[in-house]
Formats: C-alpha cells, structure tokens, sequence
C-alpha cells in the first residue's frame, strides 16, 4: 500500500486552507496528524478521502488516481470521520450488511461476523444503531471502515466521546491493522494518544506541514506539551524526515 | 469596444425606430409592438444559449469567467423576456381583447421568464460555497435548456387558436426589423459584458478584503 | 457492471427498509395528497361539468406536490451522521446512488398512486373502464418524469434552510411542460376526449393519447438520462 500526495492546495473563497501538499505514506505506517483548528487537518483528509476536489495537485493509491481510477482508489480506503455514517432505522448488523453490499462484497456475513467480534457489538448485532451509545456508534464507525479490508484508513479524531475500555480497544484495532499491512493517518488533538497508536507525526499549520518526522526522532514529552511550539520552533528539516 | 458597441446598439434602435414610425408602419397599429417583441423574443432565447455554453464551460474549466457570464446572461435575459412577455400581453388585448391566452407562444414565453427568475432565485438563495452555487446553477441552466424544445413539442397539445398571420407588406417593415433585431443582439452582448466585469471587480474586491 | 447492480439494489433496498421504518413520507404525502383532491372537488362543484378536468388536474397536482416531499426526504435522510459522505465513498459511480434514489421515489409514489387514484375516481365520478393497464402506464410516465428531476435537486438543495420551496420552484418550473400532455392523456382515459383532437374549436386540446403518450417517454428518456449524467456534478462538494 502506498499512498502519494502531490501538490495538493486548496482554496475556500479567498482562503489558502492547503499549501501545496505533499505526502508519502507506506504500508505499516501509522502517522499521527496535528494542528490548531482550521489548519487544514480536515480538509486534508476529505481530500485523501476523495470527498474534496483539490484545486491542483494529485492523488494516487498504489498508482491508482483519485480522479481517473476513482472505484479502485475507492475500494483501497476506509474513513472513520466526525460522524458515524450510520443509519439510525438500520440494526447494526443491516449496516455493516449495507456497506458490504457498497463494496461489492458478495458474501459478507463470515466478515460481518468477524468485525462483530473484534469491536464487540456481537451482542448488539439486532439493536438499532439509533439506540447506541456514542461510543457503541463509534464501533460500528470503526467496524464500518474495516469492512472491505482497506489498504489505508482515514481517522479523523477517532477517539472523541469514547471511554477508557473503548480507546484501548481502538487502539488495539489501529496497532493490529497497522501491524497487518495497512496504513493509517490519525487525525487527533489527543497527542498522546496519537504518539501511542503511531511511529509517524505530522504538524499541519496554516496549509502547510511544519513538522513530519517519526517519533524516535522527537522529543515525544516536549512535543506532547505543546506541538504547536515545538513544530514552529525547531527547525525540520521534511526531505529527511521518512 | 463595449462603448462602441452601445452607441452602434442605441444608433440602430433608433434607426429602426424611426423607421418603423414612418414608413415601416404596418396597419392595424398594435402590430406595432413586434419590432419590439420579435428582437426581444430572440434575444432571450439567445441569452438562454449564453447560459447553456457559459454553465458548460464553467463545469468543463472550472473558471470563475463562465459563471459570471452565465448570471450576467440570465439577468440580460430575464430582463429581455420580461419585455417579451408584457409585449405578448400588450399584443394580445390590442388583437383578441385578451391579457393572456394559452397559446403556444405565450406559454414557452412565460416559462422561459420562469426559468430565468428560478436561476436567479436558485443564486441568490443557494448555501454552501461560491463554487457549489456556481456548479448547481450551471446544472440547472443545462436542464432549463433541454426543457425549453419539450415546451415547444407539449405547446402542440394545446391549439393555437388565436394565430396570427402575418407577412411584411414592404422592404422598410423587413429592415426595420432586422435593424431592431440586431441593434437588440448589439445591447444584449453589451449589457452581458458590462456586468461580468461588475461581477468579476465585484469578487477581486471580496478576494482582496477577505484575504 | 456487476458491482452496479449491486450497489444499485443495496441503497434501494435500504432505503426502503428505512422508510418502512421510519415511516415519515407515506402517510403525509398520503393526507396531503387527499387534502388536494378534497379541496379541488368542492372549489369546482359549481362547474360539476368539468369533472374530468378538474379531476386529472387534481390527480397530477396531487402527484407533484406529493412526490416533492418523497422527494426531499430522500436525501433529507442521507443528511444525518455524515450518511451521504458513506455513499460517496463507496467505490461506484455517484451516478449509481441517483438511479437508486429514482427507483425508490418512483415505487414511494406508486404506493402513494394505489391509495389516492380511487379517491379520484370516486370523488370526482369518473370512471377508466376497461383501459385500467393505460392509465397506469400514463401515471408511471409522469411519475418517473416527476421523481427524475425531483432527486437530482434535492441532493443539490438539501444544505439550503428553504429547500422545501426551492425544490418546489426548480421541480414545478421544470415540469411544466410534462403536465399538459399528461392531463390530456387523462382526459382521453376518463372520456372526455376522443382518443384523437384535431383542429381548433371549443375544445381545449388537439393531438392523440399515443402521441401524449409518446411525448411523456420522450420526456422521461431524455431527463433520466441528463440527471443522471449530472448527479456527479451536483454531489461534489
């Protein structure tokens, strides 16, 4: 799995939100992004996502263009976002069913099963997804994303509202999937948590990536205090930073 | 350019004006009224083309020219088919003693001045980003176009029974026309260019401040 | 292609579960639809005489004003917890969730055209005879005009706070030229035309059920085709 972002910049009315981008990401890599509110954490992810056309530059997963090659692209990503994707009216199961089916999975009830499993809603499997707690709905979020076995997963603050026994079980998901092959970009405020899950941090501020360095070579307490400062006030150096 | 084009525009209406006052009358009087309603029936339909290739180009290239001369064309146009439409009605109490009928004609006019007033309202009330409203309107502009021949074609179930007939009776009525037609066309282009340039000041000024 | 038909049967049969569920749209559009055809029945009992006009008036109006809120609501629910996102990142063309959309607001209007053509027929005393299976094909003609535009604009208001009434005006401006050829196919199946009008006369339409008919399917195949081509365009963010 490799993800390649070239360029990429865009623009919302007369605000540069990206700066002319760039990112590599390989499997087995797990990069934790940071920065202030609206630097553009977000954006970049919609736009890994597919979800936001940039005004230039390309994207490509394992050589596949986010434009030209559009379902295979596609079907090599999970999102986990600010909301869950769930339909309320559908059980849990009818939902993780529903993405199968959008996937193109013909026979998902084995996989269904597993992920059940592994983000432990099993006994929750004919409740209403209406009805769960945020954190349940966040599993299922999690669950939804992992369904189709994607190469590289999108988090956007993945860890919001959920509690201890939740974060560790996310986490452990994120260590194993990272651990199997895949690649994850981890968008948190959490820093210490995204220090734990990934061995790959990135500052974004104002568009621009300040910092990308892995975390061996970074003063992960001083970092974790203030990434902010610590981004702006050390100089770094991106081309030797993989 | 755009100041020549104007005077050339407001030298020909005048022109045909004045002719079509003298020896371009045509008898009975009312009928008057089609060297205003022709030209303006043409332009608004020439303004809807506008609009179809300015949404086209915008959604092909991505530019903020073709979005400004698409609004530009559907306020020039509605502008135009208002006057069609009041010329219409004009016409029609002078000839059957009737505001409106539901003819053929009357019908693709009035729906042509909805199509326009619903893209503008659609502009003005559209949330979301400039490009989003840009791109919506430029679907809808392609649409409205395609729903203009289906007027045409489902005016054919409703009889024209009020259809005038009505040729030129000498060489000054045809030129007078074709001067009006044109001097029209001339102003339309003008009015369009004028207000993409207001529009396109109107965004560098936003840019400017907001950046 | 096979994934198409997958995905395409996947958003239809969700969507259908939701509303079985949910069961939001049908019986509104089912009070508003009969609150239509009540209110034109006793506007127009001074001129009884028009009954099938004002019957096939009531009938298309009902449909209209009905299928906008299946119409709205389609993408309405696709709003909450970021669910449009999940359906533009499934690896199918965006084309394929409006076909879906389609499908769904047109068996939504059918079950709706099941409750509310008896109520006209026998509010306003008409009668089709034997020509039952051409009434419904006229009614699936305008309906799947209806529901063609319908959805593409409501996935292009549905951030709007008026997007009730701006659906409204897109969708009733665009259809417009729909409902006269409909109303006349009506009026033929009713009784009140010959199946053929020619010329000019008292009589408010001309031409014949087959061309009314052919009108509607020319209709139908070019707007389902244009919206689908440009769903794409109006999903992008």
């Amino acid at each position: 799995m490799t993800l390649c972002v070239r360029s990429v910049s865009k623009r919302f009315a007369a605000r540069r939100v990206l700066n002319n981008i760039d990112l590599d990401l390989d499997g087995g890599q797990a990069l934790c992004l940071c920065g202030a509110n609206g630097a553009g954490k977000s954006t970049l992810l919609r736009v890994i996502a597919g979800l936001l056309r940039p005004d230039n530059g390309s994207l490509a997963l394992d050589g596949y263009d986010v434009r030209k090659d559009c379902e295979r692209y596609k079907r090599r990503l999970g999102v986990i976002s600010h909301a869950s994707m769930i339909y309320a009216e559908l059980t849990v199961r009818e939902n993780l069913a529903f993405a199968a089916a959008l996937h193109g999975m013909r026979k998902p009830a084995a996989r269904v099963e597993e992920l059940l499993n592994d983000t432990a809603l099993a006994a929750f499997r004919h409740d209403r997804a209406g009805i769960l707690s945020r954190g349940l709905l966040q599993r299922l979020a999690i669950a939804r994303a992992l369904l189709h076995r994607p190469g590289l997963l999108l988090a956007d603050e993945p860890f919001t509202g959920l509690d201890n026994e939740a974060t560790a079980l996310l986490v452990s998901l994120f260590r194993r999937f990272v651990d199997d092959g895949g690649a994850i970009v981890i968008v948190t405020h959490d820093v210490r948590l995204g220090l734990e899950c990934c061995q790959r941090v990135a500052v974004l501020d104002a568009g621009r990536f300040r910092l990308d360095a892995m975390k061996t070579d970074i003063d992960c307490d001083r970092f974790a205090q203030d990434y902010l400062s610590y981004a702006r006030n050390d100089s770094w150096n991106r081309s030797g930073s993989h | 350019m755009r100041r020549l084009l104007f005077i050339l525009a407001v030298f020909l209406l005048t022109a045909s004006t004045w002719m079509a006052l003298t020896a371009g009358q045509i008898v009975p009087v009312q009928r008057n009224i089609l060297y205003a309603h022709v030209p303006s029936s043409i332009c608004a339909l020439l303004c809807f083309v506008v609009l179809l290739v300015a949404g086209i180009g915008y959604l092909a290239g991505g530019r903020d020219i073709w979005d400004m001369i698409a609004v530009a064309s559907a306020e020039v146009g509605l502008v135009y088919a208002t006057i069609l439409n009041a010329t219409g009605m004009i016409f029609s109490r002078a000839e059957w003693n009737v505001w409106w009928t539901p003819s053929p004609r009357l019908i693709t006019s009035a729906i042509l001045w909805f199509l326009y007033v619903v893209y503008l309202v659609l502009r003005v009330n559209l949330p979301g980003s400039r490009r989003r409203r840009a791109r919506i309107c430029a679907v809808f502009g392609i649409i409205a176009f395609l729903d203009v021949p289906m007027v045409f074609l489902s005016a054919r179930f409703i009889p024209d029974m009020h259809r005038p007939s009505f040729s030129f009776e000498s060489t000054w009525q045809s030129a007078a026309l074709a001067l009006a037609m044109i001097a029209t066309v001339l102003l339309g282009t003008a009015m369009i260019w004028l207000r993409t340039d207001s529009l396109r000041n109107t965004l560098r000024l936003e840019e400017q401040f907001l950046a | 292609m096979e994934s198409f038909w997958v995905a395409l049967k996947a958003i239809f049969v969700k969507d259908v579960i939701v509303e079985l569920r949910a069961r939001q749209v049908l019986p509104t559009m089912v009070v508003l639809g009969m609150l239509i055809v009540y209110i034109l029945r006793l506007v127009s009992e001074p001129a009884s005489g028009a009954a099938p006009l004002v019957g096939a008036a009531a009938l298309w109006v009902a449909f209209l004003f009905c299928g906008l809120l299946a119409q709205e609501r389609s993408f309405a629910a696709e709003q909450h917890q970021g669910c449009m996102d999940g359906l533009l990142l499934a690896p199918c063309d965006p084309g394929t969730i409006y076909l879906a959309k389609l499908c769904v607001n047109v068996v939504v209007l059918c079950v709706f055209e099941v409750i509310i053509v008896p109520v006209v027929l026998i509010v306003f005393r008409l009668s089709v005879g034997a020509r039952w299976p051409d009434l419904l094909a006229v009614l699936l003609l305008g309906n799947i005009g209806i529901s063609s535009v319908g959805t593409l604009f409501s996935a292009a208001v549905q951030l709007a706070r008026t997007r009730g009434s701006l659906l409204s005006i897109i969708v009733l401006v665009i259809l417009m030229p729909l409902m006269v050829p409909a109303t006349f196919a009506l009026l033929v199946l009713f009784g009140a035309l010959p199946e053929e009008v020619g010329g000019s006369g008292s009589l408010a339409f001309v031409g014949s059920f087959k061309a009314a008919a052919g009108y509607m399917l020319a209709f139908d195949a070019v707007f389902v085709v244009a919206c689908w081509l440009l769903f794409a365009v109006v999903v992008e963010e």
